[in-house]
């Protein structure tokens, strides 16, 4: 029963993957740029260029680049920065817990406010309740990061001095960051947990429900909310994969040393098998949540166990 | 139509508030506190300098970028450094040279040791060196020496650099940063673990955001934080979380950060040169006319004064003029639309068959904004540009592959006169240069030549400055700024001297008067 319902998902999750790799290899091999120009500079020696190149294994077919690092990969190798020199593994061991921390602060915190907020929109349909807390939703999800990451600042840091302006530094330096990852996605969770739940209470259980007497607060937390949190749990699986592959822009604002802005820094330098080894994180990290939103499916609904 | 009943609502759910948020937290904490005790509090008796861009690599045999660069000077001694005529100067040795082919450099007798403990000695130099020559360790620096044939230890404190062909401006390369043999033979890890010989040692980089270095002179602990973002990094000098800045701030946040009484803001005149970059081979702007039609349309003189706060001086040549090489009394380009307007008329331009370029730059939002200035300026003469930024990898391909009518740039570091030779010579064209436009000139290419073969320091300058004059009149650049040095700092820091090149060195005498307000 374990086999049957966990060997094609792992299967699936590999091939995921597997694919995800030579994509990014290929795509990056593809754009205009190359790191051993970017490295050298222009008044480099044609010698030297080769030199460096056939040094970094930049000189090969593609494929047998793609061969060889799927080799090092064989044997959890992900390489040498270019442009460091350090390995890759010790980079992404360095970024790893900020993104993690973030990740897990911004989720508890948009869970805190979606699940509230949701439930109370649905309960309360059409009164102020539900006007006030969907508009919430619709301002969360309106202001892009960007805008919200530095007025968070402005405010928080340099007019009330509650928070450091940046950094990851001290324990109250999540707070603004956290705050402008995890409302944009508990404005996205509330609305999904409104609309979900308001099906739900229509439901004839949910009238069984009320007609054996049970309180209001069983019959919408206890038959509604665990039932409508089946489409809500997906979304969660994919918000939480967005948030692990790190927030690019939030971790940008607030100079926090995760994965996104690795990324981007690696993809500017064209320091490929930094972009490679941070995106095969991601990927992963994408399919272990969404394999664990399977299991937590599983859990919460014994029906998917029952069709698997 | 709506109701609105808060007590009903309080009584059902109130309670499931508590519950939840008492879950919430208690989950949060769970989750949070192994993460969270990780994160550093900081450390209060530190000098805190905010960078735009982290340094990559601390191994001087490697590192390519500014920021490396200007970081590994303060923990590594080198032979030889630059006054502000960009003369060379002895740092590590002083130097004779007994043949047009042979220098011979002697160590200073009161050199620091290495943070090690070891002493400098002559093995050192030439094991730094033989390792960059070295093809098999394909360091970025080995094309810069290719004029070195081999190095023979005179002595101890001695050491001879032979050429494979004269150069009077040898001294110049001899800039990177001296490593212990003992070390380099162990292969160890100077990337990432430094050892030199510098007036600051390496502490700590807990991540590539922020590294620790100690001042060997007081124990004084500097920390080098990067802020990416230049609107955080000023909010952050402005919130006290760090100590000082310099450049990489627009000036308008400059002037902002100006006028508050708890900051201190010194400027000194750079080196950076930015300029137009033109294709020689496109029909249009290889036309001497039409490249003097924009040089006329261009007003730097407003740019300079309301765009960049006055923080830049006008160009006439890729060196300054305070360099040893530079020119004076260059042909420089006024701000005259009428002449732009007539000569692209002589070029065969008008209204019904105006001239179209199109004019790429990189992402950068204030090169952006620069950019859509300078598009304005040239449609008021009836050039239509059209803008295109990209990505910085896919501009600097294009750039070099030669795709473009048009583009900006600046040059940064330029040190020594032999720029000419990449940048103008005929002999320079990408990928054997940075001759990007495809500029041909057999004038430029004699006075380049003849420039960089003679021994005389004397003549070398005179025919350099002729070779300016040249090039302002065959315009393969618009030359447009040189951008001035920005240091700013919180009022309590003083001692930091703003370098010609922009470099740290000013961080070794820089001291803090009184505690610091924020921390």
């Amino acid at each position: 029963m374990v086999t049957k319902f966990f060997l094609p998902r792992i299967l699936t999750a590999l091939g995921v993957i597997f694919g995800v790799v030579c994509v990014v290899f290929l795509l990056l091999h593809l754009v205009p740029g190359d790191p051993v120009e970017v490295m050298l500079g222009e008044s480099a020696q044609p010698a030297d260029r080769e030199a460096l190149r056939q040094a970094l294994g930049l000189d090969q077919p593609i494929h047998l680049q793609l061969l060889s690092y799927f080799k090092g990969l064989a044997q959890l190798d992900l390489g040498t920065s270019l442009y460091s020199r350090r390995p890759i593994s010790e980079i992404l061991l360095e970024r790893l817990p900020a993104t993690i921390e973030l990740g897990l602060a911004s989720l508890i915190l948009a869970l805190t406010l979606a699940i509230p907020l949701g439930v109370i929109a649905a309960i309360k349909k059409e009164t102020a309740w539900d006007f006030g807390a969907m508009g919430f939703a619709l301002f969360g999800v309106s202001i892009p990061n960007f805008w919200m990451g530095p007025m968070l600042i402005l405010v928080g840091a340099l007019w009330l001095g509650w928070f450091p302006v940046s950094g990851r530094e001290g324990m109250g330096s999540i707070v603004l960051p956290a705050i402008t990852l995890g409302t944009a996605m508990a404005a996205i969770l509330s609305r999904m947990i409104r609309s979900t739940l308001l099906e739900v209470l229509t439901e004839d259980f949910i009238r069984t429900a009320r007609s054996k007497g049970l309180t209001e607060w069983t019959v919408t937390f206890r038959h509604g909310l665990r039932n409508a949190l089946l489409p809500v749990i997906t979304l969660l699986g994919l918000q939480l994969g967005a948030l692990l592959s790190g927030a690019v822009i939030t971790e940008t604002v607030f100079s926090w040393p995760g994965i996104g802005s690795l990324v981007v820094e690696a993809i500017h330098r064209r320091d490929y098998p930094v972009v490679q080894a941070a995106v095969l994180l991601i990927s992963f990290s994408y399919v272990m949540v969404n394999l664990f939103t399977d299991l937590v499916y599983a859990w919460v609904d014994p029906r998917v166990r029952l069709s698997k | 139509m709506f109701h609105f009943s808060i007590i009903p609502l309080l009584h059902q759910v109130q309670i499931d508030f508590k519950i939840m948020i008492r879950f919430a937290m208690a989950l949060g904490a769970l989750l949070l506190f192994p993460l969270l005790i990780s994160c550093t509090d900081p450390p209060t008796n530190v000098i805190r300098f905010g960078l735009a861009t982290a340094p990559t690599n601390l191994d001087p045999r490697f590192a390519t970028d500014a920021t490396s660069d200007r970081v590994n000077r303060l923990l590594y001694e080198r032979l030889v450094d630059f006054n502000d005529a960009f003369e060379p100067i002895p740092a590590l040795a002083n130097w004779e040279q007994v043949s047009p082919t042979h220098f011979r450099f002697h160590l200073t007798p009161n050199r620091a040791t290495f943070h090690d403990g070891t002493p400098l000695t002559a093995q050192d130099v030439k094991a730094t060196y033989n390792f960059i020559l070295n093809a098999d360790n394909a360091s970025p620096h080995r094309s810069a020496l290719a004029m070195i044939d081999h190095l023979t230890i005179h002595d101890e404190l001695t050491i001879d650099f032979h050429l494979n062909r004269p150069d009077s401006l040898f001294p110049s390369f001899l800039t990177i940063g001296i490593l212990p043999a003992q070390l380099i033979q162990a292969q160890h890890p100077f990337h990432s673990k430094p050892v030199g010989s510098g007036t600051f040692s390496f502490v700590a980089w807990p991540d590539d955001t922020r590294l620790e270095l100690v001042r060997l002179a007081d124990k004084q602990t500097f920390e080098f934080i990067k802020v990416q973002e230049p609107t955080v990094r000023a909010l952050k000098l402005l919130a006290g979380e760090i100590d000082m800045l310099q450049n990489d701030v627009p000036p308008e946040l400059v002037t902002y950060l100006a006028k508050d009484p708890r900051l201190r803001i010194q400027r000194k005149p750079g080196t950076n040169f930015s300029y137009v970059g033109l294709s020689l081979e496109d029909e249009h702007t290889k036309q001497l006319l039409v490249r003097q039609a924009m040089a006329h349309a261009i007003d730097r003189e407003s740019i300079i004064q309301y765009v960049l706060g006055g923080a830049a001086r006008p160009a006439q040549s890729l060196l300054p003029p305070d360099h040893w090489a530079g020119a004076h009394n260059l042909k420089s380009y006024e701000h005259n639309p009428e002449k732009s307007r007539s000569l692209l008329a002589q070029a065969g331009y008008h209204a019904q068959a105006p001239l179209r370029l199109t004019y790429k730059t990189s992402s950068d939002p204030f090169r952006v904004r620069l950019a859509t200035i300078l598009q304005y300026q040239l449609a008021q003469v009836g050039i239509e540009v059209d803008l295109r930024s990209y990505d910085w990898g896919t501009f600097y391909g294009d750039i070099k592959a030669g795709r473009f009518q048009m583009y900006t740039l600046s040059w940064v570091g330029v040190k020594t006169p032999d720029i000419f030779q990449y940048v103008f010579h005929s002999h320079a064209i990408p990928p054997n240069g940075a001759n990007r436009g495809r500029f041909h000139s057999d004038q430029a290419d004699l006075l380049i030549d003849q420039a960089g073969t003679t021994q005389d320091l004397r003549e070398k300058k005179h025919l350099y400055q002729e070779l300016q004059a040249y090039i302002a009149e065959a315009l393969p650049y618009v030359p447009l700024w040189y951008e001035d040095h920005v240091f700013m700092a919180q009022q309590n820091i003083e001692g930091f001297t703003i370098a010609k090149d922009g470099n740290f060195d000013g961080l070794k005498n820089v001291h803090r008067t009184s505690p610091s307000m924020a921390l």
